[in-house]
């Protein structure tokens, strides 16, 4: 079930190479993740849970959660959206908890390999990349670190052309958003950039920041700055409902990356929670990927993404059914129906007005929530901000956490777009080398004109509901 | 029925306020923090009564026999399960040391014994047997869960009484002439007082403030306060290193596996001083250094993923001994546990409490031993036997 031909995209793949799935040989392409080349071959079941021992398949893909633990080459626990396939890769599916491969001979050691940089940034998506442009442009070194195999973030499975002003890459489909600022990352000879390279902790050594990161589950490496950007982004939120964790139910997310990221087919016959502008934008990337859309479900009484991008679902024939939850999904070992329920106005479901769609993959847009574990361990004093999306860092206008040299950019500072990520990652960037005395002072200005912009695009009515959340945030309103 | 203040909400507050409630006693319980937040619930959960001195192994026997049934007073789980202690030599010398230890032990009824590493290797599945040369194994020594411990304890004692209070700060002693009269505490900004008959410091790595306010010279009882770190690994299949695993010659490092999620918490001597109470900061040497034990020690291990690092306190005294009896009339001390609070408390509180309550206990404690007032004395007794 590979995607061959795509309207915008064009899927360049690897050299064949032959993985095992529990003995079976798969056809895998290098430079695919193990799920992916998985989900290519039809296998939805990537592990039983430990407790009640449910099949479990994939659903976030971008290595934030627990669901496609596989073991691989007899090691458990491996994050197989992330992990690149191997020629000859044994992969088994994960039974209950994770059985340590008793013969492992003891390692040698080898002291950490040590990158030094003014700073590091932890995270390679629109607010990550952006920082190291421009903390690179004023003069900072930077090293920059990702735990996916490739740069870009969530970009990468954009299609849609940006709105916004022309600096702004109005116009400009994600995913060659994401291919243009990693040419400009790349391209500066003062950037390191490190992918695969998750980043596990972070510790105060004296003046200097040390990140602890760890390549391809291998290698460690103590990238060591003095200051640190987090720009770790978000992970897709879950609702509660009947099966919610059945192979076949993803987040939004994880359906752009199978589809746009690798050109492989989710699914034959869709329901997407949630008429946000993500769950719109993926009813028209599914279409536009050949996939059927049954209806989109939204709890609200209206619509709550854009109207341009509603009515671009509507006229491709998608139903959206406001006012409607999804009461449960149905299957054995993966999602065969979905019953959806219309709310009263106490958001009860009514009885008697259940649905039953025919569909094999359940998209749940139901939001996100910033991924602000890093900072938390770090230190920074955290709030919970509802209209950031959740818990958030405390963070000034420079986007410097309570925790001095640790600045904050994009999602993981509060859910927003990549607009504004972008805008964000380039305050980071500046502020940190300035602080660091790196930068001259001309660069203020910099940061003002992003400033400006920021609070340009966040006029509208939907910039506007963040706008309240960061003045709650910078006034110190809110729950500690 | 007198009224009893006990300051400090860990478990050794916690379970003395119990026993006191079970006594008929009238107790007050302070907790500055929330319960728990000292030293309990940062503690290793290991139990065990393989100490290489009388005092210690005879109180712990007890201890151990007072964690079988704990399960049943309190009538809540609280995961004890007897899992083991196997410490491991790695010289014909460690080994005749070992040989004595268990000799001792045996000698008060602890059923350790030397393995081959053929047995050891069964009993814990990823251990590398190649760097040592025997074990001794305590099949009856074990672990159990802090919080639910501590929190069974709670609930039991407030069902008979106590009046336990978190948030709530022991700010001095009201006096008249020697004797104690009063508690003054603050809570929620507000401070006021309480009259007690007896006030127990309970407080472990705080004590020597507390003493201080009981118009005592700071240093009566010298506690130096250590950082000790513990990491652990994301849950993992039980069975794999249920144990405590602890070669003691390669600096006390330790891994035993978590009776609830299966996590291998890994521990190490690699400690600090602290730089104050409030510093329970993870450092990056501890990671380096404790985890370059833990997978010689189990070399499986290097394919797991530390998910979580903690630091908590040591209060140790100069001899590793805890403090614990009477220091004036109305005012007695447990504290200084030096790491062994959490396995101790069982017996330490039954100890205690019948102590306030009647003068003397059943509980075989040595009061001589424990005394606190020894160090003033200068007469210190040989180290307990402490790991990490």
């Amino acid at each position: 079930m590979r995607l061959r031909e795509h309207p915008i995209l064009h899927f360049r793949r690897g050299r064949e190479l032959t993985i095992y799935f529990e003995g079976r040989p798969i056809k895998a392409y290098e430079g695919e993740t193990i799920a992916m080349a998985l989900h290519a071959a039809g296998i939805r079941v990537l592990n039983h849970s430990p407790n009640k021992n449910r099949p479990r398949g994939l659903f976030c893909a971008i290595g934030k959660c627990s669901s496609c633990l596989m073991v691989v080459n007899g090691i458990p626990n491996v994050r197989t959206c992330i992990t690149l396939v191997e020629d000859g890769m044994r992969i088994e599916r994960q039974k209950g908890r994770a059985r340590l491969p008793i013969k492992a001979k003891p390692p040698e050691f080898r002291e950490a390999k040590v990158v030094k940089a003014d700073i590091v940034v932890i995270g390679g998506g629109p607010a990550g990349l952006m920082g190291a442009i421009n903390a690179s442009d004023a003069g900072a070194r930077v090293v920059l670190l990702d735990e996916n195999p490739m740069l870009g973030g969530q970009l990468v499975k954009q299609t849609h052309k940006f709105f916004g002003k022309r600096e702004q890459f109005a116009g400009v489909r994600g995913v060659e958003i994401a291919k243009i600022l990693e040419e400009e990352v790349r391209k500066r000879e003062n950037v390191e950039v490190f992918l695969e390279t998750s980043a596990v902790g972070i510790f105060h050594d004296g003046n200097e920041k040390l990140v602890l990161g760890v390549r391809k589950n291998r290698e460690l490496i103590e990238f060591r700055g003095r200051a640190v950007i987090v720009a770790t982004g978000a992970m897709e939120r879950m609702i509660p409902f009947e099966n919610n964790d059945l192979p076949g139910i993803y987040g939004a997310g994880a359906i752009q990356t199978l589809m746009n990221t690798y050109g492989v087919k989710p699914g034959e016959r869709v329901l997407i929670v949630g008429a946000g502008n993500v769950g719109l934008i993926l009813a028209y990337q599914l279409v536009q990927a050949g996939v059927e859309v049954r209806a989109i479900v939204e709890a609200m009484p209206k619509v709550g993404g854009y109207f341009v991008h509603a009515a671009k679902v509507k006229r491709l024939g998608v139903p959206i059914l406001t006012g409607h939850t999804i009461l449960r999904a149905e299957g054995k070992e993966r999602v065969e129906r979905a019953v959806v329920a219309q709310l009263d106005e106490n958001w009860k479901p009514i009885p008697g007005t259940e649905k039953v769609f025919d569909v094999d993959v359940i998209a749940l847009a139901v939001g996100l929530r910033p991924s602000i574990e890093l900072l938390h361990q770090a230190g920074c004093q955290i709030r919970f901000i509802r209209e950031l999306g959740g818990h958030v860092a405390v963070r000034d206008e420079w986007m410097e956490t309570t925790v001095r040299g640790i600045f904050v950019a994009g999602d993981s500072a509060g859910i927003e777009e990549a607009t504004t990520a972008m805008l964000e990652g380039k305050i980071a960037g500046i502020a940190a080398t300035l602080r660091l005395g790196i930068a001259e002072e001309g660069w203020v200005k910099e940061i003002e004109g992003a400033q400006r912009d920021l609070e340009e695009f966040r006029s509208g009515p939907f910039g506007r509901h963040v706008a309240e959340g960061i003045r709650k945030l910078l006034e110190g309103v809110g729950n500690a | 029925m007198s009224k009893i203040a006990v300051i400090g909400g860990g478990i050794i507050g916690v379970a003395t306020a119990y026993e006191l409630a079970k006594l008929g006693e009238d107790v007050i319980l302070f907790e500055k923090n929330y319960f728990g937040s000292g030293s309990t619930f940062r503690c290793a959960s290991g139990i065990r009564a393989q100490f290489t001195d009388e005092a210690n192994v005879r109180l712990m026997k007890y201890a151990v026999e007072r964690w079988e049934r704990l399960e049943d007073e309190l009538g809540f789980d609280i995961n004890f399960r007897q899992t083991g202690y196997l410490f491991l030599a790695t010289s014909e010398e460690e080994i005749e040391a070992f040989k004595a230890n268990i000799r001792l032990q045996n000698r008060f009824g602890v059923p350790t014994r030397l393995i081959d590493m053929d047995e050891a290797k069964e009993i814990v599945p990823i251990l590398n047997p190649e760097p040592f040369l025997a074990g001794t194994w305590n099949p009856r020594d074990g672990k159990a869960n802090p919080f639910k411990t501590l929190f069974a304890y709670l609930f039991r004692a407030r069902e008979m009484g106590v009046d336990a209070r978190e948030h709530t700060e022991v700010i001095g002693f009201e006096r008249e002439g020697d004797e104690i009269t009063a508690v003054r505490y603050r809570s929620r900004g507000k401070a006021e007082s309480v009259k007690v008959d007896a006030v127990l410091n309970a407080t472990n790595a705080w004590a020597p403030t507390i003493n201080e306010m009981a118009g005592l010279k700071r240093g009566i009882v010298p506690i130096k306060v250590y950082k000790h770190q513990l990491v652990k690994t994301e849950l993992l299949e039980k069975g794999q290193a249920e144990p405590l695993v602890c070669p003691p010659s390669w600096n006390d490092a330790y891994i035993i596996q978590d009776g609830e999620d299966g996590g291998i918490i890994c521990g190490a001597g690699i400690e600090h001083e602290a730089r104050g109470l409030n510093d329970v900061e993870p450092t990056y040497d501890f990671l380096r250094g404790v985890l370059r034990y833990a997978v010689m020690m189990a070399p499986p291990l290097k394919y797991a993923h530390v998910i979580r690092q903690w630091a908590g306190f040591y209060a140790k005294t100069p001899d590793r001994n805890p403090a614990i009896g009477k220091l004036l009339e109305d005012f007695y001390i447990s504290a200084g546990f030096s790491g062994h609070g959490f396995m101790m408390a069982p017996a330490v509180a039954q100890a205690m409490a019948e102590l306030i309550a009647r003068g003397r206990s059943k509980v075989p404690i040595d009061w001589e031993w424990y005394d606190p007032y020894r160090f003033e004395r200068g007469e210190l007794h040989t180290s307990a036997f402490q790991i990490g």
